[in-house]
């Protein structure tokens, strides 16, 4: 447990250093108020640069809801390119510790082979939950100033749901770096990953369910306030977090 | 104190390493030998307890190697270090990776960094450090934990003259107290500290060469002279089938079977040949490596 500790220490304070908790956490910021400030004021933009000619904005439109408005900030901007930028800034996690001959030194000490695994797991969700919630807090922030209240206990359970989304992307990078040695290469396969689980929604809404995309389905039922939720896909996501770790565990002790 | 019985290793459906059975014992210091990409990294890395093997044991005191982990130091032969970290904190850093009690790591840090020669360097951070300050930081975090057994992997292959000169001096003192195992493909560093060489080709161990095998062919002597003889076949004899010129007073003998030197002395004498020196001729561990890596 201390090694667990001391490793998941080093990683936080490495991500301070690189200050990528500032970085990552300005980019989810921008973000989560771009979309709330373009769907308010698309008309002003559009005015203001130029370019509307032609272009008929009819003044009745809906306004949408806040729910909405989240929801296209989450789906629009964090799980696309909030998720890309998120998988580029960790990709070398485990490439960068095997080719500067730093899992070498840490794994011939008494530390096992899960306590240095569940340390960058958890390191890279703390990293990457710190800088989403940061993000979508002011998104919520502006998403009720300029579209009405909503409930914040539910946006709390949506971002409850979602870390344990991006604690399975996490997980997947960790697989992907024990068979991949470039992080270009493991960046590109993450996010191909990740994008086949979140659009397999499209093709098959029951196998959906059975992946781990299915928690980012209940994720975001939050915002929308389904109630017909189904609540099995957190343990299908749990056991798909549990079957990549222990797959990297087996293919670190073998090569 | 370390048996490796009967290993097989496999990587990716690749054999790496086949049969592979050798013994160290306490205080000796062995030279792991082998062309590059001979296995030698993956025979380290099995034995550190990094890679899990297929086949065979792994024992250190009669006991599995995981078991062991704390008793072993390790220097990889990439040896990186957070560059954000300074000397003490990486320092600090393996030392509660090793288990080391806080108290004892704070005495103990500027022990090793005395010892390793970089005493004032405890505050650089890794990024200021020249390459041979890496390596020496390197076998730092090796010896922090007093370790019974040191296994360096390359540990001089990357370096430039000053910093070989520096780690060589460091391993040269610490031979002194710890066992210790080099993997290298210099073999001029190698004979520097090596009490004998384990030889590995293809993942396979051709060779365990020890002081005496290498004094152990009598078929050579080497021979100085006094006054050089008009012809070199003036040494043949019937014990000697070639004369070697190496310089204008040196020869090397070479006889068909083992030689036995008084008669070669005796009969020199009796041709009254002015002699300074004879001893058989002791084959150096490169000339002995290359005759057992080679494919002819």
């Amino acid at each position: 447990m201390t090694k667990f500790y001391t490793l998941t220490c080093t990683e936080l304070v490495e991500a301070a250093k690189e200050f990528k908790f500032i970085w990552l956490s300005l980019f989810f910021v921008i973000l989560g108020i771009t979309q709330p400030l373009i769907t308010k004021y698309m008309d002003v933009i559009l005015e203001n640069v130029g370019g509307a000619d032609g272009i008929t904005i009819d003044p009745n439109r809906p306004v949408p809801s806040s729910a909405e408005v989240l929801l296209s900030t989450i789906s629009g901007q964090f799980n696309q390119i909030g998720l890309i930028i998120l998988i580029i800034s960790f990709m070398g996690l485990i490439a960068a510790d095997r080719n500067s001959g730093m899992q070498d030194f840490i794994l011939t000490r008494p530390v096992s082979l899960r306590s240095y695994l569940l340390s960058k797991l958890m390191g890279h969700w703390v990293i990457s939950m710190f800088s989403i919630s940061i993000g979508a807090v002011v998104s919520y922030g502006y998403t009720i100033f300029l579209f009405g209240s909503f409930s914040f206990s539910n946006f709390l359970l949506f971002l409850l749901l979602y870390s344990l989304w991006i604690l399975f992307v996490v997980s997947l990078a960790i697989l992907i770096s024990t068979f991949v040695k470039s992080p270009i290469l493991i960046a590109i396969t993450t996010i191909a990953a990740s994008i086949f689980f979140i659009l397999i929604k499209g093709f098959n809404h029951f196998l959906f369910q059975l992946s781990p995309g299915g928690t980012l389905n209940l994720a975001e039922n939050q915002l929308l306030s389904v109630h017909d939720s189904n609540y099995f896909s957190i343990a299908t996501c749990v056991a798909f977090i549990l079957l990549n770790l222990s797959w990297a565990n087996m293919n670190l002790k073998k090569s | 104190m370390i048996t490796v019985v009967k290993l097989h290793k496999t990587i990716k459906k690749r054999k790496i390493l086949s049969d592979v059975t050798f013994s160290i014992a306490e205080g000796e210091c062995v030279g792991l030998l082998g062309p590059n990409g001979a296995g030698k990294t993956t025979l380290i890395k099995c034995m550190t307890g990094i890679l899990q093997h297929e086949q065979g044991n792994i024992t250190f005191n009669s006991k599995p190697i995981v078991q062991h982990k704390k008793n072993i130091g390790y220097l990889s032969q990439h040896t990186d270090f957070k560059p954000w970290m300074t000397c003490e904190e990486s320092l600090f850093f393996f030392g509660k990776l090793s288990g080391l009690d806080k108290t004892f790591l704070k005495g103990n840090i500027s022990a090793v960094l005395e010892e390793v020669g970089l005493k004032d360097k405890g505050n650089y951070k890794v990024e200021q450090l020249s390459g041979g300050m890496k390596q020496r930081l390197g076998i730092a975090q090796a010896i922090l934990h007093q370790p019974l057994l040191l296994i360096l992997d390359e540990p001089v292959s990357a370096l430039d003259p000053i910093g070989r000169n520096e780690v060589k001096k460091l391993i040269a003192r610490l031979k002194k107290r710890t066992t210790i195992i080099i993997s290298t493909h210099i073999l001029d560093d190698a004979s520097e500290f090596c009490d004998r060489y384990i030889i590995i080709k293809n993942g396979m161990i051709v060779g365990n060469i020890t002081e005496e095998f290498q004094k152990s062919d009598r078929k050579q002597i080497l021979v100085k002279m006094g006054n050089v003889p008009q012809t070199s076949e003036a040494l043949k004899s019937s014990e000697v089938e070639r004369v070697e010129c190496l310089s204008p007073n040196t020869f090397l003998l070479t006889g068909a079977v083992e030689l036995d030197l008084q008669k070669v002395v005796n009969d020199f004498a009796a041709k009254e040949m002015d002699i300074t020196s004879i001893e058989f001729y002791e084959r150096g561990i490169e000339e002995i490596f290359l005759e057992m890596v080679s494919d002819t």
